[in-house]
């Protein structure tokens, strides 16, 4: 289904094209339960109206995931389950089992109160979750050419409700595929049936230069990041410290920095969970709420952090990034796709301009460390820029700076060049994994430190 | 709470599922089969800034089917012990099978050894007392310097049973605890953190876990100080655990053509120096994964993968055994029932019967640099011989702390970094790292490469 352009009131100011293909939702589908149900499960909550604890919402979801290694036989798993949420005036209990049937979800909504009484339901109808036809025989074949006893090919595919006393919400996400190369450490991720998904795969499987060169540690110098790799750079230096946990718990280095400039870059950056050809997609978030493009940067100043309904309660911001693992977890404040405006200058142009400096094709790795605020980039493919000319092949290498000062170095030339990242988006945040989404034209960053 | 009495309930269930997969799989003559049949229960209890914040339970069960029928192999697993959910799994295992060899081990290797009996699990409010304990002692300890930010305490029960179709099986059930733990250094906005390992609660040692917390944490408040070229190092456990996981892929069994050690080893057929003897320990008290066999039913036990340096033995599944002309030695693991048994080291642990107090390590250089605590994964390039660690460190001067490096890189040869480690220390903890559980003491390195 194609919906509309983001609301006007989404859009950044500066009116500058933020897409290059066409914002649309994941397609709904049916839901995995029988609506009648659902709606019983609604007016079950609203019994709950005046409880104490009060009832907050009822998580029920459905996932399949199917793994190909090399030597081994097609493992697939199912799981369902159920969690429960409350608020106590002071903390929220969660309370989680497997499995969704009737009596599964009634002990868990009767947790403390008796007034409940839960219609036994339908059985939820057979799991329609499946990889299309030849799915496990595509999944072998590239096992077989990646050559690596540890090679691994994942298709991974969820549906869930939320239900609350208002009325549930189907949250659907796009079926996703993981390669995971084993020894060579390289992964993708990636929207099942991607149109690009193929030519991603010919770059994961491209062998490493042969002759790597690597620069002198210490060195500090301009660096390109190009072919979609400023996207995690973002996520890591915007994306996550604007997530509204971090940001009511101090922990963040843009605490307080709410409505300041953070670039001269005239950078706008949206984290929308609608593009639904990335793997951050969905529907409503985890916590039923519908899903909407959220500003984090507009012309480079801070405009909104990534809440979840309890930090948006405390006065953070809006809601709508509650996102879970999966049922087992309680939902908390995550990225969804992060989406940079594209500029106006040639990528080359930009290149052209360095007479010493960098160039980032791929990075392997990129985390914040909270107790310095430096961040650390870990490049796997890139390119020695002399004269503005591509040289020498990058060994890998790492690049250093502080948080702060990298963003204010983010040159104002903007390459027109908006290109999703398929390598980084498994992201782990107090050991959770979720999929998430990037997509970002070529950048500048004036100084970075090589390690 | 975690209640006892519904875990009880839950290992009943265990046997019922195992008995409807077994007498299902029987009648649908499905060859050779095994269940693994899982139940847990899992309470988190988060403490932030002194109030409970957030509580969770989550109670989990689920069956794994694992068959091998008329040259096909096929797994898989769903959550649930009911009969709708137990026959999904089986059809699911059957229709997904692919053509292959028989990846399950003969009934002749099976068998499940001794296990040391596991903690009780701790009476309810333990985990908010703990909490209050630990910032009362990490703000005495620190003058008020370091405050408990936030501390997640997780405790549960868990039970597994595997059966197979030739009529083995075995069972096990185990309490588990662990903490995450963050602190506030002082005005800085960012946090301190570490995972804690409680090996058992009746036992937990709140000061001593403050101690160890408090006074790496502390090391980061001295001035900046950097510095590079050849020095000694120190490695604080939670690096070399680090190091320790990114060169496992070392120990377990590969192909002849992949093979990289035989590229690491120096001219006397030693992957390390002398100090370092690394094990597979599956059996011994106090490891966070202990059961009485493997993922597949092979007793468990301790495998001996470096000795004194020099690489004894590799661990693999039965079928990887078989693929890689290994002898099965019990090497898969399998931590959920959603997991296929596979390869992998459960508890690796560096041996520290001839370790060294921290201090003396400290003691036996004149100027070093103390890793602190790594920024990003370690990267071992196994197949080039080199490696990468991006850690934070102080720098020491005849025991005395110069500064902190909040930012700074070792790299070079893999090799020549495992064989001039001098000695390890005593001070051995757990650490969750991506490749498994890793047990680790200080280790002290003799002149490498700091980059700066």
């Amino acid at each position: 289904m194609v919906a509309a352009w983001p609301a006007d009131s989404t859009l950044p100011k500066s009116g500058r094209r933020l897409y290059h293909v066409r914002v649309h939702q994941p397609a709904p589908g049916a839901p995995p339960f029988d609506p009648h149900w659902l709606d019983h499960l609604v007016a079950g909550c609203r019994q709950l109206r005046g409880t104490h604890p009060r009832f907050e919402d009822l998580f029920l979801e459905r996932r399949l995931e199917i793994a190909v290694a090399a030597g081994c036989e097609v493992a697939s798993c199912c799981s369902e389950g159920a969690a429960a949420r409350w608020r106590f005036p002071s903390r929220w209990a969660v309370h989680a089992a497997a499995g969704v049937s009737s009596d599964a979800v009634a002990a868990l909504m009767s947790r403390y109160s008796d007034r409940l009484k839960v219609l036994p339901g339908p059985p939820p109808p057979p799991l329609d979750l499946g990889p299309p036809p030849g799915w496990s025989d595509w999944a072998r074949d590239m096992v077989g050419r990646i050559a690596d006893p540890g090679a691994t090919i994942r298709f991974l595919v969820r549906t869930a409700v939320v239900i609350r006393r208002g009325g549930w919400r189907h949250a659907v996400s796009p079926a996703l595929v993981r390669m995971e190369t084993g020894s060579a450490g390289t992964a993708l991720l990636a929207v099942w049936g991607h149109p690009r998904l193929g030519a991603w795969i010919g770059d994961l499987l491209t062998p490493p230069p042969s002759r790597p060169w690597n620069p002198e540690a210490g060195l500090r110098v301009p660096v390109v990041f190009t072919d979609g790799t400023s996207g995690p750079v973002l996520h890591e230096l915007v994306g996550h410290l604007a997530e509204g946990d971090l940001v009511a718990e101090g922990r963040s280095p843009l605490t307080g920095l709410g409505g300041a400039t953070l670039t001269e870059a005239a950078l706008d950056l949206v984290d929308d969970p609608r593009r639904a050809d990335l793997p951050g997609a969905f529907s409503c978030d985890d916590e039923g709420v519908a899903a909407e493009a959220v500003v984090v940067l507009e012309g480079g100043r801070l405009r909104s952090w990534l809440c979840d309904r309890d930090t948006a309660a405390a006065g953070v911001g809006l809601p709508g990034r509650g996102r879970r693992a999966d049922w087992r977890s309680p939902p908390a404040p995550r990225l969804s796709n992060l989406i940079a405006g594209a500029g106006t200058v040639e990528p080359a142009v930009i290149e052209s301009g360095l007479s010493r400096g960098l160039v980032v094709t791929r990075l392997s790795g990129a985390t914040v460390d909270p107790v310095s605020s430096r961040t650390v980039l870990r490049v796997e493919r890139g390119f020695e820029l002399r004269n503005g000319r591509r040289r020498r092949a990058l060994g890998p290498l790492e690049l250093t700076g502080s948080v702060t000062e990298i963003l204010a170095g983010i040159d104002t030339a903007i390459g027109n060049d908006p290109t999703p990242d398929w390598r980084l988006g498994w992201c782990v945040k107090n050991g959770l994994p979720l999929p998430t989404g990037s997509e970002a034209p070529t950048l500048l960053i004036r100084h970075l430190e090589v390690l | 709470m975690v209640r006892l009495e519904d875990f009880a309930q839950s290992r009943e269930a265990l046997n019922r599922a195992a008995v409807v997969c077994a007498d299902h799989l029987a009648r649908n003559r499905n060859g050779r089969w095994e269940v693994f049949a899982k139940s847990s229960l899992t309470r988190q209890v988060e403490v932030t800034g002194g109030r409970l914040r957030r509580t969770a339970e989550v109670a989990e069960s689920g069956v794994g089917i694992r068959l091998f029928v008329d040259g096909r192999a096929g797994f898989a697993a769903t959550s649930g012990l009911d009969g709708p959910a137990l026959r999904f799994a089986a059809e699911a295992a059957r229709s997904g099978a692919s053509p292959g060899s028989d990846p399950m081990p003969p009934a002749r290797l099976l068998g499940a050894g001794p296990v040391p009996p596991g903690p009780d699990l701790p009476p309810q409010g333990w985990a908010q007392h703990v909490a209050g304990e630990l910032a009362v002692a990490l703000g005495a300890l620190s003058g008020g310097r370091l405050q408990l930010a936030r501390a997640v305490v997780q405790e549960g029960c868990y039970a597994w049973l595997l059966t197979t179709g030739d009529g083995w099986s075995a069972d096990h059930s185990r309490t588990v605890a662990s903490m995450l733990v963050e602190v506030q250094v002082g005005e800085r906005p960012g946090v301190w953190r570490e995972w804690v390992h409680i090996a058992d609660p009746a036992i937990f040692d709140i000061e001593s876990v403050a101690g160890r917390i408090g006074n790496r944490a502390m090391l980061t408040r001295h001035r900046i100080v950097t510095d590079c070229g050849l020095h000694d190092l120190l490695l604080h456990p939670e690096v070399a655990a680090q190091l320790i996981a990114a060169i496992s892929p070392l120990f377990l069994a590969t192909t002849h053509d992949r093979d990289p050690l035989p590229r690491l080893l120096d001219r006397n057929g030693l992957l390390a120096a002398y100090a370092l003897t690394v094990v597979d320990e599956r059996a011994e008290a106090g490891s966070p994964v202990v059961s009485p066999c493997d993922g597949e039913g092979l007793p468990a036990r301790r495998t001996l993968l470096l000795e004194e340096g020099a690489p004894r033995h590799r661990v693999a599944s039965f079928a990887d055994a078989r693929r890689f002309d290994e002898l099965p030695r019990g090497g898969a693991v399998r931590l959920s029932y959603r997991d296929r048994p596979a390869t992998g080291l459960a508890n690796l642990r560096v041996v520290t019967e001839d370790g060294l107090p921290a201090g003396e390590l400290l003691a036996s250089s004149d100027r070093s640099l103390y890793l602190l605590r790594p920024l990003a994964p370690v990267i071992c390039d196994l197949a080039s011989d080199r490696y990468s660690l991006v850690a934070s460190g102080v720098w020491i001067e005849r025991q005395r702390v110069l500064g902190w490096h909040p930012v700074v890189e070792l790299r070079g040869g893999l090799g020549a970094l495992l064989r001039r480690i001098d000695a390890v220390g005593t001070d051995s903890c757990w650490f969750e790292t991506p490749r498994g559980f890793v047990g680790t003491p200080s280790l002290l390195i003799r002149r490498q490469p700091v980059v700066g």
